[in-house]
């Protein structure tokens, strides 16, 4: 009986993790520096921030240019050739393959006077 | 509708621009269009194969992404744990101070740039004992605490890139159960066209990574090119055995055991097949220094580790 309750724990909590994995993703940013989150599993629905000190020096892979990081879409934009690299986990995928073509006004929040 | 169009135009001016480009490359039409087709059909090894060069970025994505879990375990199997001591030889030669900026390409999990930290934590702590020991009477703790905190220009930082997301997330996850909070930034990145701007690393890195890269010479460009003035390019790699007796120990032992390990340890045969024959096609000692000279680094020179299994390369951009 012990065995079924505790193997019923523990599918329980993956499931829940899984769950919690899949939910929609409300970033918010808290401070400029990343927080250590000791607790990994727990707060899974919110993406570990993103740390902007690290935008003093990244900058687009092709144009060689700064980007802006859009705390909405948890982006990093380059304007001049409208594409958005994402940002998993806290960590900036640069590679030019992997980023989105921006479509203007649709998907990119505060699109610059046109 | 005015946006759709902008963003045709700018997709027509970029196609236009790069047959613009192309054309006044090659003034003779015929023999630029065979240029551009021998291009595609460029090939090169992926191991002791042969294959087209997009093909191997994907299978060499695709061998990190399978080993990423059990890499650092493989690591201390496969080499008895004498890669720790490689990588500690390189941060004694590299020597960072305090407030020295590094950007370690291809590295993954993310071991040099721990042990770059705990370095210059060493280090700092050296600099306090040191300006502290000319005061006698008080203990020298009272006197560190009087001292203010050293202004460094910006405190030293450490960026990890590499173009395989598994391996920083293990490498961030190793980061996240230390502890640090600060310091380290993890960035996925192409070593062969690195998003970061000119001049702006003092110390660039690249472990046991520069093999797997397709165009080892864009490499070389990129790392001249993120690099201040005066600053260092280090690359680990395995390297030729000098020594018969010892060279053909280690054949047997590469081609023998560490397959057999991999298979093993983390359930793939075939990524560890990929990495003995990738340690053979690489240039030996002298012709990678000459490629690095080629990149345009100077004072470059290197140093064999284990008989030459390992050579740690040096250059500097001045």
């Amino acid at each position: 009986m012990f065995k079924n309750v505790l193997s019923r724990l523990v599918t329980e909590t993956v499931r829940v993790h899984r769950n919690v994995k899949h939910a929609p993703l409300i970033p918010t940013i808290t401070s400029a520096r990343v927080s250590v989150r000791s607790f990994t599993d727990v707060k899974d629905e919110v993406q570990p921030p993103f740390d902007s000190s690290l935008l003093e020096f990244l900058v687009c892979p092709l144009s060689k240019k700064p980007l802006r990081y859009d705390a909405n879409t948890n982006e990093l934009i380059n304007e001049e050739l409208g594409i958005a690299y994402p940002i998993v986990d806290g960590i900036p995928n640069m590679i030019p393959q992997e980023a989105r073509l921006l479509q203007k006004g649709a998907d990119s929040s505060n699109t610059p006077a046109q | 509708m005015a946006a759709s169009m902008r963003l045709l135009a700018r997709r027509v001016l970029r196609l236009s621009n790069r047959n613009v480009t192309a054309s006044a490359a090659g003034v003779s039409c015929p023999s630029c269009r065979c240029y551009s087709d021998a291009a595609e059909d460029r090939s090169t090894h992926f191991g002791f194969e042969t294959v087209p060069e997009e093909e191997k970025a994907k299978r060499v994505y695709k061998v990190f992404e399978n080993v990423a879990e059990k890499y650092d375990v493989m690591n201390d199997a496969m080499s008895l744990g004498v890669h720790r001591l490689w990588k500690d030889m390189l941060l004694h030669v590299m020597h960072p101070q305090p407030g020295a900026r590094l950007l370690d390409v291809a590295g993954g999990t993310g071991d040099i740039a721990f042990r770059f930290r705990d370095y210059i934590h060493s280090q700092q702590e050296r600099q306090k004992r040191r300006a502290v020991r000319s005061s006698q009477s008080l203990s020298w703790q009272d006197i560190s605490n009087k001292y203010p905190s050293e202004d460094r220009p910006h405190e030293s930082m450490a960026v990890v890139c590499d173009i395989n997301k598994e391996m920083l997330n293990v490498g961030k996850k190793r980061a996240d159960r230390m502890g640090i909070t600060s310091g380290l930034s993890w960035v996925v990145g192409d070593a062969e066209e690195l998003p970061f701007d000119d001049d702006q690393f003092d110390i660039y890195t690249i472990a046991f990574g520069i093999r797997n890269v397709t165009h080892v010479d864009q490499a070389l460009q990129e790392a001249l090119r993120v690099l201040k003035p005066g600053g260092r390019f280090m690359c680990l790699e395995f390297s030729k055995v000098t020594n018969p007796v010892l060279a053909s120990l280690y054949d047997a032992y590469s081609f023998q055991v560490i397959p057999v390990l991999g298979e093993v340890i983390a359930g793939d045969w075939k990524s560890y097949q990929y990495l003995v024959e990738s340690i053979r096609k690489f240039p030996d000692q002298e012709e990678f220094k000459g490629m690095i000279e080629d990149a345009g680094f100077y004072c470059v020179r290197y140093y064999n580790l284990t008989g030459g299994v390992v050579a740690l390369h040096s250059g500097f951009k001045l």
